[in-house]
């Protein structure tokens, strides 16, 4: 008897490679849930002392929209990420939401080149739930498809060069102010209030934690595992069609850089803020957090004057330690 | 338990055969040669630029740094992950083997050193890499992505225009030929045949498949886990290492937007030769039929100046097809 104990132990130990105590595992939880609002505070309070011009009501007002068009888009990621899934295809959906707005505004009147967009984001989300659910693709692939797929639609349809200017609307619930305030952080708030509720208030919400606490279990309870996955994917898809418009309308133009880096850094938002990759963790006030503090970050880089590469290099680390962070924590609470 | 083996009888009897065996074996190997033996065939019956023999050799040496990249990826697949800092892997061992050279005046003396330099860069990302992704157990693709993401910084760090100064005997590297059959093709080969042998008859390439099939299951049959998947990600960065150092001496220039898109390729090229993107299956074999086949593909798009702009939609709709037609059985 006593020899199977040690036996079981052995290949415990085994598995974990080390023993840690109660108290580290406790710790890195809440280092994983909490690290997005301690650093924002840290990052504010060294800002203060070495780059004052982060203060500037101007640049504060760029890091705001940022925050917001960011922050739709992360919210969307944090929603496929709740689910076991990924979108990589955001970044894409998200600069040819504002081709066609922009493009289509010569035409016929606007609101049809709204619904156009909308529609062609719901359908690339959908065509990305109908993948990884009925045909099992892993998620990286069968977005990571679509995201070429699409880029490669959008310089078909533009041929390579997108022109034309921004209706007057974007730029209104972009860059107008209400009060001290830029609108698109009350679309922002909006997003968030509107997803928080089905989030905590509704079965379907209730569903996604579920689905991606444990999909099979889900499956045995009678929830639609299929259809709760393909609703999130065409919620994240249209987010990030709405956050390529808000962006749209606070570049003013259209180009074929537009939000090239809105993958890593929604992922990234999403992860510093808690939510995991194995899904089933994580909530909305960290990936605020986590998009706060990514924009923070990016834009201290350009407030201390370094070089605009040394973004790419920001957001890499922030992807890799929060991805890390995340893993680790996740690892020693599932074992 | 009847019904279990009446089934088994019943598809005993169908599939009996040992021709047909083989067929159900390896359909998806056999449905992409044949596929590329279809595209040959008809591009060489209705382009006649296409069936001269030096457009034929030339496939095989566009083939080459998508085929490099692709052998280390599919190792990685094989362990379940998927590495996507291989194209800045790559940039990044260009630009610094060429700005040594630019610094050293194209010293022809430093060729060997600067090689053995570039292979250890690669060689240090990939253990970097691996590392990483043991120790924290976080997800392969994720932390490769905010890899190449500090590899794209550095890389515009150290350069944003195009290094020149690399000598004359480097570009020998992708240019040297033996009668009709350039050198890098069997460079290329023989590599090829390495990962082959190295997959299919080392304990440690076995050892990818059994991560790639079920992590528990290895760690239960005494393999270790992370001693393999640092391997193979050592192995799939060398090879983007490597490819890099091919891409330098076919531009002679140190390009700064170099492997632009090897991720995505190299992963197309994977899921076309059916290897399991869940890991634990496929051979490469089946791999460089995925870059015979993208090469052939690519080759035939310029030919007929297809716009660049419709390639990649085209790309983008194959590897859709590609991924959705493979319905591979879901990890746990």
């Amino acid at each position: 008897m006593k020899s199977t104990i040690t036996q079981s132990r052995s290949i415990r130990s085994y598995f974990s490679g080390f023993q840690t105590s109660a108290r580290f595992v406790r710790g890195v939880d809440l280092a994983g849930q909490w690290a997005a609002p301690i650093l924002i505070v840290a990052v504010l309070i060294m800002a203060a002392i070495f780059a004052p011009a982060f203060y500037l009501p101007t640049n504060l007002k760029t890091v705001g929209i940022q925050i917001a068009v960011l922050g739709i888009v992360a919210v969307g990621q944090t929603l496929v990420l709740l689910v076991r899934s990924i979108d990589l295809s955001v970044s894409a959906v998200l600069a040819l939401g504002a081709v066609i707005v922009v493009q289509t505004e010569a035409g016929g009147p606007l609101w049809i080149s709204f619904v156009e967009a909308f529609a062609v984001a719901a359908a690339v989300g959908l065509a990305n739930g109908l993948l990884i659910t009925k045909r099992q693709v892993p998620p990286f692939v069968a977005t990571f498809g679509m995201l070429v797929f699409v880029q490669g639609a959008r310089l078909a349809y533009t041929k390579g060069q997108a022109s034309g200017t921004v209706p007057e609307i974007l730029r209104a619930i972009s860059f107008e102010q209400v009060g001290p305030i830029p609108a698109a952080l009350i679309v922002w708030l909006i997003v968030n209030i509107i997803v928080l509720f089905i989030l905590q208030k509704t079965r379907y919400g209730r569903w996604i934690y579920a689905v991606g606490g444990n999909p099979a279990a889900a499956r045995y309870a009678g929830i639609p595992v299929d259809l709760v996955i393909i609703g999130v994917h065409t919620i994240c898809s249209m987010l990030a069609m709405l956050g390529g418009l808000l962006l749209s309308g606070y570049i003013g133009y259209v180009d074929l850089r537009l939000g090239a880096d809105y993958n890593t850094n929604s992922i990234a938002g999403a992860i510093v803020g808690g939510t995991t990759f194995t899904g089933g963790r994580g909530n909305l006030f960290g990936t605020a957090a986590g998009a706060a503090l990514l924009i923070m970050l990016l834009n201290l880089v350009v407030v201390l004057g370094l070089p605009i590469h040394w973004q790419y290099a920001v957001q890499g680390i922030v992807l890799v330690m929060a991805v890390a962070l995340q893993g680790f924590r996740q690892f020693l609470l599932s074992r | 338990m009847a019904v279990t083996f009446e089934k088994t009888r019943e598809a005993k009897s169908f599939y009996s055969g040992r021709w047909l065996k083989f067929l159900r074996d390896n359909a998806s190997i056999i449905l992409i040669y044949t596929i590329i033996l279809l595209v040959i065939g008809i591009a060489a019956v209705f382009n006649e630029n296409f069936r001269s023999p030096s457009n034929l050799v030339n496939i095989f040496r566009q083939s080459i740094i998508l085929g490099l990249i692709a052998i280390g990826q599919s190792v990685v697949a094989l362990t379940g992950g998927l590495d996507m800092s291989v194209a800045q892997v790559a940039r990044i061992v260009g630009l610094t083997v060429a700005t040594i050279f630019a610094a050293e005046g194209s010293n022809p003396d430093l060729i060997i050193p600067l090689i053995f330099l570039g292979l250890l860069i690669g060689m240090a990302i990939g253990l970097f890499n691996g590392i990483i992704i043991t120790r924290t157990h976080a997800n392969p693709f994720i932390i490769t992505l905010g890899i190449a993401s500090i590899l794209r910084g550095i890389n515009l760090a150290i350069s944003s225009t195009p290094i020149r100064g690399i000598p004359k005997a480097y570009l020998l590297i992708y240019d040297f030929k033996i009668g009709i059959i350039p050198v890098n093709v069997l460079v290329m080969a023989l590599i090829w045949v390495i990962a082959y042998i190295f997959t299919t008859r080392t304990r440690t390439g076995r050892a990818f498949f059994a991560v790639g099939g079920s992590e528990r299951v290895a760690r239960l049959s005494a393999i270790s886990y992370n001693r393999t998947l640092v391997v193979a990600h050592t192995f799939c960065s060398v090879c983007a290492a490597l490819t890099g150092l091919f891409l330098l001496a076919r531009t002679g220039v140190g390009d700064p937007s170099a492997a632009e898109g090897m991720d995505f390729q190299s992963i197309v090229a994977v899921a076309l030769g059916g290897i399991s993107l869940y890991g634990g299956r496929g051979s490469m074999i089946g791999t460089l039929g995925g870059v015979l086949l993208l090469a052939t593909l690519s080759n035939v798009f310029n030919l007929l100046q297809v716009n660049i702009y419709y390639q990649q939609l085209f790309l983008g709709l194959i590897v859709l097809i590609t991924v959705a037609a493979y319905k591979s059985p879901r990890a746990a």
